[in-house]
């Protein structure tokens, strides 16, 4: 029985990491873009659904849709005025000019919003405990689990079974050769990037209680971020589900049986996988 | 390749050509930095400590820009070598002997040796793969040094730090002029080390590497030896740098071995300008002074600053500081000199 | 460069020249005003605009002027460096500042070199005052707070306990000054977790503790998003609907009350400060707080540490004039009782550490505002580490 409450506490926080990175892995999956500040859309979705929620009253669900929307505008502003030049080079520039975003955001929100951690915005109808069968347990966590398979059913309905789905793993796979049959790769290139950024935003918002909102969340949880996306293969779509979720309960697990290793335990497999098999669990074709 | 690459590999093919050539009143420009650094020395009181900082970083940049500038290994990790080296200085001092010049050596020494052994295991990837190995390698280093409190201090910071006087002599003044000197020489000697290397045939192999690794494997080019030797100087390099902190300040926190560390120094490099040399000193010395001056002023400003500094520098000023330098020097001379060389570049 | 060069001297002489009128009474102020502790720089520098709307920017004339520096990545060594700076550069009269303990222990020669007089406004570890004659404290120990607190848990019902700290110096310290008060009351200890500072998910360590159906939690976290995300996992996994009580210190400060929500009714901490005292002394710092800060200001321990802080600065002027030794000035101020808005405060006069009540409270909600409601005062708490180390250095 223990076992699977880990199993659910590790499921519920590997579908916040997935909501959150997958836009990353299309980010640096597709247009082979370093995106440092991936977190930092998550952070501004989280944030406007907390200022929504606390100050206008909007509801919980209602202001998190208004945090991706934002998110994923700000997102494709960013990407036509800032990521567009970028893809042209290399990997350093990336790495700098992601950065700076996280900073300006950082600086940004401490000015305007504050320094101290956000309250909680989940709401009393979730944040409570329900009966499972076998204990009774937060259904908070079991919504987050929902949200996220639900989520990653649509993905995969656009990545795997739409024509743009097709087009997005054809510009994935070859870049080169979906430019040449005449497909318009910026465009795509904004249109996922917006998606990408807007699911961030959403992430944020609703795993507020997992991941908990202050200034420097863009930083402090980007590793997670990018373990997601590495571990599981850059650019795919189901490798970053497997890679959150294993990263999830990976972690949760060594934390409740060896909580002395807990820290060592995520980063020494990460490692390790990564040298075994250095582009991932599920690459996509082009670099497999 | 971009037309932009190839003007960068031409201009290096030019440049070490400046430096081989006999007196020219513009090579006393590589003078500068050294002088500014003296000056600096006999009007900075007060800033003695300030202006070590400086140089630790200079150093630090300095290493980074030979594995990421000219060996092309992209790195986010560089802080575990900084902070193994700091704490090795560190370590060293207060269980072994507090000769500054034996404990930097140890530094320098177990530093490399890390680079060498992680180096070894990570440079066959490349890219983002190689990227989050060097991110986990920082963090597993982090949660060491974080757990061995007996030996590190963990998250109180390692203190107790003896310094003895260099080579007996010189003893570490509580207004740190002696220190400033000392990190000033040691920089100096990594510093001809670095120029030394970079235009040697082994760091020309390097620029080829970094430009086309395939060809350069065709045409027989040990490629990853040649990288693991890179990265251990480098590693070794920013070792020297993290024990010059340790010696300085008598101090090593576990922040040394922070990705935001990692970060930070990055950002200095690309600042001042990548594959330049001047580059990290211009860069390292920018970043300190403006968050010093900034957090002087508005304590609140200095993220902003930096973060739109970068924005901008990545989108409009390629090479960074220096290369703003460079074009305006060009320039210059375009008028004056129509054949044009690039006395002031490295 | 050479530009910057000319521009700082020049600057350099123009401080060297303002710092001729001896008039002004500096008070450099080290402390993190960006990074992930930036929200103590911005408490310490609103409770300094209200102590100087309240008491005025002089004392008999004599300007009192903060100098603030950031010292924000939580780099010690920065803080040495700005140490020397304040001291050279700017004269400071009096240094004070340092969030975390190693920015403290880093100033330590340069304030005994120098003879500067430093006021401790946070840095918890109970040795820190003995690394220099120069160091005052007016925040707190960590072993003080924490203290009464084990006892009061059995006393109260709180037969057994499990604790959950970070895992770094002053999570361990609470830990056992915790464990020691509970265990010589006769209570029971079911179990004992260090957490990992950068953990993010409390969720397996909140389920050990489920498990361990004891009566009571003492945690012990930074205050900050650390110590939100442990209290919220306390809630929503149930421990508090299995009838756990939570105990805490700094976490249940009032600012960080609405973080929680109403989850945290109930719960019950132990510190120096007790926000919503209604002594005329907190009346007065709030009224003053809020005016420059916004009506929704709360005050808390750093906001506290620099008021008190600056009270101490201008009794000094106030008695010594603006011309004062650091041992006239530390032998001065460590005499003092000073009526603060905490309640009475002195100092032990060998230590040169902080005397003062230590309150157990519980989170109530009053008037639709969560806050603190004292349950139990313990007057004139000494930090016990120093008593049961008399040669500790």
């Amino acid at each position: 029985m223990q076992a699977l409450t880990i199993l659910l506490d590790g499921i519920s926080y590997g579908m916040v990491l997935f909501i959150i990175s997958v836009g990353l892995t299309v980010t640096m999956g597709l247009m082979r873009v370093v995106n440092l500040a991936h977190g930092a859309f998550a952070m501004i979705g989280g944030y406007i659904a907390t200022v929504l929620v606390l100050q206008a009253g909007v509801p919980f669900l209602l202001s998190a849709l208004i945090a991706a929307v934002v998110a994923g505008a700000l997102g494709g502003l960013a990407e036509l005025t800032v990521y567009r030049p970028l893809y042209r080079k290399g990997e350093l520039p990336q790495v700098l000019l992601t950065i700076g975003l996280c900073f300006v955001v950082i600086a940004g929100l401490t000015l305007f919003v504050g320094a101290t951690p956000l309250p909680a915005i989940v709401p009393a109808s979730l944040d409570r405990m329900v009966d499972i069968g076998f204990r009774s347990y937060p259904a908070y966590r079991l919504f987050l689990i929902v949200v996220g398979a639900v989520l990653a059913f649509i993905v995969w309905l656009i990545v795997e079974r739409s024509l743009f789905g097709a087009r997005l793993r054809a510009a994935v796979d070859d870049p080169q050769m979906a430019r040449a049959v005449g497909m318009n790769v910026n465009r795509m290139f904004t249109v996922t990037f917006i998606g990408g950024c807007a699911l961030a935003g959403f992430g944020g918002a609703i795993g507020a209680g997992v991941l908990p909102l202050e200034p420097f969340y863009a930083l402090r949880y980007l590793v997670y971020f990018l373990i997601v996306v590495a571990v599981g293969g850059m650019g795919s779509f189901r490798g970053s589900l497997v890679a959150a979720l294993a990263i999830g309960i990976v972690d949760t697990a060594g934390r409740y049986i060896v909580p002395q290793f807990g820290g060592f335990l995520l980063y020494v497999l990460v490692f390790g996988l990564l040298l075994w098999r250095p582009n991932g669990l599920l690459p996509p074709k082009s670099v497999a | 390749m971009t037309n932009q690459q190839q003007a960068t590999t031409q201009q290096q093919i030019l440049a070490p050509a400046a430096m081989s050539r006999p007196f020219s009143p513009a090579m006393l420009w590589h003078l500068l930095p050294w002088v500014i650094a003296l000056i600096f020395f006999f009007v900075g009181d007060g800033y003695h400590s300030l202006g070590t900082n400086i140089l630790v970083m200079i150093l630090f940049a300095l290493s980074l820009d030979l594995a990421l500038g000219y060996a092309g290994i992209i790195t986010l990790g560089h802080a575990a070598f900084f902070g193994a080296g700091a704490y090795a200085a560190g370590i060293f001092a207060i269980h072994f002997n507090a000769d500054p010049v034996l404990g930097l050596l140890a530094a320098t020494a177990i530093a490399g040796l890390l680079g060498l052994l992680t180096g070894m295991l990570i440079l066959h990837t490349r890219g983002e793969t190689l990227l989050m190995l060097t991110l986990a390698i920082a963090a597993i280093f982090y949660e060491i040094a974080n757990h061995a409190r007996w030996l590190t201090g963990g998250d109180d910071g390692l203190s107790g730090i003896r310094v003895t006087p260099v080579f007996g002599l010189f003893r570490f003044d509580l207004w740190g002029k002696t220190a400033f000197l000392y990190a000033l020489s040691v920089l100096f000697i990594w510093f001809i080390i670095a120029a030394l290397v970079v235009r040697s045939p082994f760091g020309r192999s390097l620029d080829g590497i970094r430009q086309n690794t395939k060809r350069m494997r065709a045409i027989g080019t040990p490629v990853w030896w040649r990288l693991v030797a890179m990265y251990s100087l480098s590693a070794a390099m920013a070792g020297s740098a993290g024990a010059l902190t340790a010696q300085s300040t008598r101090l090593v926190g576990l922040s040394t071995l922070e990705l935001l560390t990692s970060g930070i120094v990055a950002v200095m490099l690309v600042l001042g300008g990548e594959r330049r040399l001047y580059g990290a000193f211009i860069g390292a010395a920018i970043y300190v002074v403006v968050q010093d001056f900034a957090g002087s002023i508005s304590p609140f400003i200095w993220m902003f600053v930096i973060g739109f500094l970068l924005i901008i520098i990545v989108l409009f000023f390629e090479g960074g500081l220096m290369g703003i330098i460079d074009s305006v020097v060009a320039k210059l001379k375009g008028k004056a000199d129509a054949s044009g060389q690039t006395g002031k570049r490295t | 460069m050479k530009r910057r060069l000319i521009a700082s001297a020049a600057a350099a002489l123009i401080t060297l020249s303002t710092a001729a009128y001896a008039d002004v009474v500096k008070f450099g102020i080290i402390a993190p005003f960006s990074g992930p502790f930036a929200v103590w720089g911005k408490q310490f520098k609103d409770s300094v605009e209200a102590f100087q709307k309240l008491n005025g920017k002089s004392v008999n004339g004599h300007e009192i002027q903060i100098i603030w520096r950031d010292e924000g990545a939580g780099d010690a060594s920065k803080s040495r460096q700005f140490a020397e700076e304040l001291i050279l550069r700017e004269k400071v009269n009096v240094l004070g500042g340092f969030a975390l303990t190693p920015d403290a222990l880093a100033v330590s020669e340069v304030i005994s070199e120098s003879k500067t007089p430093t006021i401790i406004l946070n840095a918890a570890t109970s040795i820190v005052t003995r690394k220099s004659p120069y160091f005052l404290r007016v925040s707190m120990t960590v072993a003080q707070y924490v203290s009464p607190l084990g006892g009061w848990a059995v006393q109260n019902g709180i037969k057994s306990i499990y604790t959950m700290v970070s895992d770094y110096a002053p999570g361990i310290d609470a830990q056992d000054e915790f464990l020691s008060g509970f265990e010589k009351a006769g209570g029971k200890v079911l179990g004992k977790d260090r957490v990992p500072l950068n953990v993010t998910d409390f969720a397996p360590y909140m389920e050990r503790a489920l498990q361990s159906k004891a009566d009571g939690l003492f945690i012990f976290a930074p205050a900050g998003a650390p110590s939100v995300a442990m209290v919220r996992e306390f809630e929503r996994r149930g421990l508090k609907a299995a009838g756990m009580k939570l105990l805490g210190t700094g976490e249940m400060q009032e600012i960080f009350l609405p973080s929680f929500g109403d989850s945290i009714l109930g719960a019950i901490s132990s510190t120096h400060y007790t926000e919503s005292n209604q002594r005329p002394e907190n009346i007065a710092f709030r009224k003053a707080l809020t005016e420059v800060a916004g009506k929704d200001a709360v005050p808390d321990m750093a906001s506290i540490a620099v008021w008190d802080a600056l009270g101490l600065v201008y009794e000094t002027v106030k008695a010594l004039g603006p011309k004062f030794t650091g041992d006239q000035a530390i032998d001065f101020m460590k005499s003092k009782t000073i009526n603060s808005p905490r309640g009475p405060i002195s100092w032990d006069p060998k230590e040169r550490d902080i005397i003062q009540n230590v309150y157990i409270r519980e989170v109530k909600k009053v008037d639709g505002k969560l806050i603190n409601v004292d349950l139990a005062t313990y007057e004139k708490v000494r930090d016990p580490w120093k008593d049961n180390h008399p040669d500790a250095k």
